[in-house]
């Protein structure tokens, strides 16, 4: 087991430059999303740790040794692909025996380990066959098979399961974690999926741009965001952005229609006489008047009934509010209503540079 | 491939409809003009040949007419000695420039996947000798292994060697007419496997060279085994115009020195066009037309393992 280190780490390609200068230490043990939109430059750098990519600028360390001019092989780590990479020619078996046989294993010793991780993943009835004659979820669990076969000191995922339909992608998840508890390896794992990450991951690394964004546990990512663009990635429904002003006594909020309203529950001096954006998670709007809360008025534009839950977005002047409502309040298209804004939970961010401001307590 | 669950269950077959009648009408009268072409060009000529390698017809004697002899050509050939070197000779040409064009053609297949920044040349050096016209691809051997002027034996006195008889003797005027033939037909080859060599995705290479596999392993255990479709593609069409070579040696030897260059075809040519006997000479072209057959379906039923499968 070991930790990963990405110092200062850049990518360019010709005279593109894909990431600027990454920092990220992964402990030992850790198990590291990486996340953002597509072009962020997170398959990138995770090719980067697997050899698959030079690295530009900056260093990459494995388990305490510079891996930069490393081939991949000597770095000691598996890799499973989005598109799992299974060798369409050969069996289950050989696919998963493939990494133990390079190395000059004896044939005992891989199939022990062969079979030892197939019955990991149960996948033990199908090491005869070929990845053509398997489902996708079959073929997920043999690449995640060929991985742990070998017990690198990194275990390398590139979006394993965006081919996966939602049902099959929830199991593998849960199959991830499992694996991840009972080997407890070092993990980095790249994803557009924000559920993933969050529900995977010890610690996020949210990208965007070629540049790491925030680095920190789901819990810290979620209700601390650094900024709007990690706010607005991370939760869904997506955090409500409202722009507002602040008025100089940081007694009155504008909001885009010019409607004013007071803030009730949270000292805003921080934001004072400030162009700002509001950021507000669904959950954190309420129907009706709430003393604790700051009211608005509006009307409902879209209902989205869940079942266990109702998503509404309502219509303040011109800015929108979605939250997530008790089927029981029967919300209706175009009806009128109060939602109550709890800004003691908002976040607020600079309007120009995105940042977050933090309030005083 | 999915995998084959439960037996076909044989159904009577339900009277057809009148619109089914009258599509079905339809859809022979589409294939119509197809089928009469295919019969004229293929059918019709492959059943005259047989009809007339039964018959005596010396175009040298017209006045025997054309009687019916039965097999009497077969039988003939199977004892003529010239038949035999002919078809020995076929399938030295056959057992040395088909796998010789498959490496080559392989080599030159693995450098056009190269990432070259320009593509051009290299694609056009690949199309270069396989749009050459094969009697030109001859001439022009011929002119390489030319005894006095010839390029080759020039590089070869350029180095200390002795000049060497390439078109004279016997040995390396097969070894010579072998090197024109792989040559020009390797190029055909590399462009089928350069085909093959696309479609085998990026991902697997770096899989492998995750695993632990060398260059020279990743090319063993992934690159050859899903290039054998498109290997044994490749060496159906070889073979097949292998059993006909006839343009290179012709332009190169004319089948000399005696006939330990002459092929089964430049014998059919020769019989047909030279002494003018049909008879004997579609008796020849039908035990051509069988070997070629029935080596294709050799092939064909190696192919009908496609190891590949997609992943």
């Amino acid at each position: 087991m070991a930790g990963v280190e990405i110092r200062r780490v850049v990518k360019q390609y010709g005279r593109v430059e894909v990431l600027h200068g990454v920092d990220l230490s992964v402990r030992d043990g850790e198990f590291t999303v990486l996340v953002g939109p597509s072009g962020c430059g997170k398959s990138t750098l995770l090719r980067m740790i697997a050899g698959l990519e030079g690295i530009t600028g900056g260093e990459i360390a494995i388990d305490g040794t510079v891996v930069n001019d490393m081939p991949p092989r000597e770095r000691d780590i598996a890799m499973v692909f989005q598109d799992y990479a299974l060798y369409p020619h050969k069996s289950v078996y050989d696919n998963m025996g493939f990494g133990l046989r390079m190395r000059g294993a004896a044939k005992s010793e891989i199939e022990t380990l062969v079979h030892e991780a197939a019955d990991i993943l149960q996948i033990r009835h199908l090491l005869q066959r070929r990845p053509g004659q398997l489902s996708g979820g079959q073929r997920q669990r043999v690449a995640m098979g060929r991985a742990i076969v070998r017990r690198p000191k990194v275990f390398l995922f590139d979006e394993p399961l965006s081919n996966l339909d939602a049902q099959l992608r929830a199991e593998m998840r849960v199959e991830i974690k499992k694996l991840h508890q009972r080997f407890g390896t070092t993990i980095v794992y790249v994803t557009h999926d924000q559920i993933e990450a969050m529900t995977l991951a010890d610690r996020i690394a949210i990208m965007k741009d070629g540049y790491l964004q925030q680095y920190g546990s789901p819990d810290e990512v979620y209700n601390r965001p650094a900024n709007r663009f990690v706010a607005s990635f991370i939760g869904a429904p997506p955090m409500n952005m409202t722009p507002a002003s602040v008025s100089a006594d940081a007694r009155m909020i504008r909001l885009p229609s010019g409607m004013d309203v007071t803030p009730r529950g949270a000292n805003l001096s921080a934001c004072a006489g400030r162009d700002i954006v509001i950021g507000l998670r669904p959950e954190h709007v309420s129907l009706g008047d709430d003393p604790a809360r700051t009211p608005v008025a509006g009307k409902v534009e879209l209902v989205e009934p869940l079942g266990s839950e109702t998503q509404a977005t309502v219509r303040v002047g011109d800015a929108r509010f979605t939250g997530r409502f008790s089927p029981e309040a029967g919300l209706k298209h175009g009806q009128d209503v109060t939602l109550g804004l709890a800004l003691d939970r908002a976040h607020f961010f600079d309007a120009e540079t995105g940042e977050a401001i933090r309030l005083a307590a | 491939m999915a995998p084959r669950t439960g037996k076909t269950v044989a159904l009577k077959p339900l009277p057809l409809t009148r619109l089914e009648k009258s599509e079905r009408r339809l859809g022979l009268l589409m294939i119509l003009p197809a089928f009469l072409l295919l019969f004229a060009v293929v059918l019709f000529p492959i059943g005259r040949l047989l009809v007339t390698s039964t018959q005596q017809l010396r175009l040298t004697e017209p006045w025997l007419g054309t009687p019916f002899i039965g097999l009497a050509h077969y039988q003939k050939a199977l004892a003529d000695p010239r038949f035999w070197e002919t078809t020995l000779n076929t399938f030295i040409y056959i057992a040395v420039t088909v796998p010789g064009a498959i490496v080559v053609g392989l080599g030159l297949a693995l450098l056009a996947n190269q990432p070259f920044r320009v593509k051009w040349p290299v694609r056009l050096g690949l199309l270069l000798p396989w749009a050459l016209p094969l009697v030109f691809a001859g001439l022009i051997f011929r002119w390489f292994f030319e005894f006095n002027q010839g390029i080759v034996n020039n590089i070869l006195m350029w180095v200390g060697l002795p000049k060497l008889a390439w078109l004279t003797d016997p040995f390396l005027a097969t070894v010579a007419i072998c090197i024109a033939i792989i040559w020009k037909t390797s190029s055909f080859v590399a462009l089928i496997l350069l085909a093959g060599l696309q479609t085998i995705p990026k991902s697997l290479y770096e899989a492998a060279e995750i695993d632990g596999a060398s260059k020279w392993q990743q090319f063993i255990e992934i690159t050859l085994p899903m290039l054998r479709p498109a290997i044994i593609v490749a060496a159906i069409f070889r073979t097949i115009t292998a059993i006909q070579t006839f343009d290179i040696p012709y332009a190169m030897t004319n089948g000399g020195p005696g006939n330990s260059t002459e092929t089964l075809a430049m014998y059919i040519h020769k019989t047909t066009i030279d002494f003018l006997d049909l008879g004997y000479g579609s008796a020849l072209a039908v035990l051509m037309f069988v070997v070629s057959l029935a080596m294709t379906a050799g092939y064909l039923r190696y192919t009908r393992r496609d190891p590949r499968q997609e992943a």
